[in-house]
């Protein structure tokens, strides 16, 4: 039988298809998906027609953002809905409420809301406002856009100039996958299968470590964010260079958070830590593609026996990293992204999450760094922005995610996690195992 | 040399909307080099002109132009 096809407006890229099947295994532990959030916290109520009106304009210019993800045959789609949903959502707190708790709980439940897949709207905007206290939440869900490309759509809200705004684009031939996909001939794709496929044998001789209580059912996303003071921002970003240089940036997060999960239980089962972190194709700086996933997952991975040497562990995780592109294994997942994409969900799932070899999970945390957030200025609609953190939710186990940013000169730290695999308490605990990290000379 | 170079930065690495108006003095991290891009950089510039590039050098005064990233490259590859 035939499908109807008139109503698609483009199919899914292979890196789509990765965090799609993500969305599938989460949705398949009775979560709510691969829902992702940007947060700003904001010092006064922004100018809300304006904020309404640039809006209005970002959905005319991306009208994907009204579009249904739905299952066509084998593949997946995003496809035009009878009707549009509004874009902008506006909460505004009872009097009688406690600020903060409104706002953290009103965060929660938009991470945490559970809706069919071709239902769910790709993107959404709330504004949650009480007195004192404002937050503009942007809420995705995985398949429709990566961090990078969230990061770019904020940008665009921020950026008043509408000429500037005209730059903000979509790819204008393939998606990036495509793109780099297409540079290799059939062989050199197959080789570089070949290579990635090695690399994850290899990854999986050792079993990963995970810190979740797997014997409880998720529940639902819990977060703690944690903003620290530009001096101790200042500080790590020294450290950050004089452990792992300047090519590295990212593993010293990865490394600090590796010694801190470790120092809560040295005797938790495993082998090492492994976490994946992506790989983003698009060009610094770079104002298009905003829409669709342009990365690639790539791994660090540390056994135990070398988490309590601080230098031989950033060593380790440099030289991982460097081998990485040395051997170009970056551009190699690209043909394994391809080829899982014509897998079924659940096939795909179990080939991104599982080791070949124990059938164990292969990730101790999902890890984001988006490094420092570069909008046009610190104010937002009249108002200026005095925080930022990112969400997301997770599989499974791992059930934690460590999710860092920098603005204006400070850090924070996002740790996202499933409770009750994990509680607020042990995560309170961890957090400061991480500072202590950071922070240590 | 700084040709190619140039071309794998605006190719790969980093956007710039003029990029014939970037001179080679420059500051390629404003610009948005970032860690992982000056890492792809130097396994590019490795294989190309067949030097190594010794870790303890990676450092902002060597990556920060075209000129200072040509001269680094230059005395290596002898």
């Amino acid at each position: 039988m035939n499908t109807p096809t008139e109503d698609i407006i483009q199919m899914l890229n292979p890196s789509d298809c990765f965090t799609l099947a993500m969305d599938e295994e989460i949705r398949q532990e009775q979560m709510p998906g691969s829902q992702c959030g940007f947060a700003l916290e904001l010092s006064s109520t922004p100018d809300i027609t304006a904020i309404e009106q640039r809006i209005h304009e970002f959905g005319e210019r991306f009208p994907l953002v009204f579009a249904s993800l739905q299952q066509r045959g084998k593949r997946f789609f995003w496809c035009k809905r009878e009707q549009q949903h509004p874009l902008f959502h506006h909460h505004i707190a009872p009097d009688t409420v406690n600020a903060a708790d409104f706002h953290k709980q009103t965060v929660l439940s938009l991470l945490n809301h559970r809706q069919a897949r071709e239902t769910i709207p790709p993107l959404e905007f709330h504004l949650i406002q009480s007195t004192g206290k404002n937050t503009f939440l942007m809420r995705w869900i995985h398949p429709f856009c990566d961090a990078k490309g969230a990061d770019l759509i904020l940008k665009y809200l921020c950026t008043d100039d509408a000429e500037q705004r005209l730059r903000f684009d979509l790819p204008k031939l393939e998606p990036l996958v495509n793109q780099q996909l297409d540079k290799y001939k059939w062989w050199q794709k197959v080789l570089l299968f070949i290579k990635a496929k090695r690399h994850i044998t290899q990854l999986d001789t050792l079993q990963s470590i995970i810190h979740a209580d797997t014997s409880k059912a998720p529940k639902q996303l819990n977060f703690n964010t944690y903003t620290l003071s530009p001096e101790q921002t200042q500080s790590i970003n020294k450290l950050t260079r004089q452990h792992v240089g300047l090519t590295g940036t990212s593993l010293y997060y990865v490394g600090c958070f590796m010694r801190a999960l470790h120092k809560m239980n040295p005797e938790q089962a495993g082998d090492a830590y492994c976490t994946p972190y992506a790989f983003n194709l698009r060009r610094n700086k770079a104002l298009s593609p905003l829409l669709g996933n342009h990365v690639a997952p790539l791994f660090a991975q540390a056994p135990k026996a070398i988490l309590h040497d601080r230098a031989a562990l950033f060593q380790h995780l440099k030289q991982q990293n460097a081998n990485t592109l040395r051997e170009k294994l970056d551009y190699a997942f690209l043909p394994l992204m391809w080829a899982a994409s014509w897998l079924s969900l659940e096939q795909h799932g179990q080939k991104l999450r599982t080791s070949m070899r124990t059938g164990t999970e292969r990730s101790s945390f999902w890890f984001s760094d988006i490094g420092n957030v570069d909008l046009s200025s610190a104010s937002f609609f009249k108002t200026d922005i005095t925080k930022i953190y990112h969400l997301c939710q997770i599989s499974s186990p791992p059930a934690l995610a460590f999710l860092s940013c920098q603005f204006n000169q400070q850090l924070t730290l996002s740790y996202n996690f499933i409770e009750p695999l994990f509680s607020e308490e042990w995560i309170e605990a961890l957090h400061k195992n991480v500072l202590e990290e950071l922070l240590l000379e | 040399m700084k040709q190619k170079i140039r071309e794998f930065i605006f190719n790969e690495l980093i956007f710039v909307a003029e990029p014939e108006k970037f001179s080679d003095d420059d500051d390629l991290l404003e610009a948005g080099l970032d860690s992982m891009g000056i890492m792809r950089l130097i396994m590019h510039i490795e294989d190309q002109f067949g030097v190594t590039l010794p870790d303890s050098e990676i450092d902002p005064d060597n990556v920060k132009s075209f000129n200072t990233l040509e001269q680094w490259v230059l005395q290596h590859q002898a």
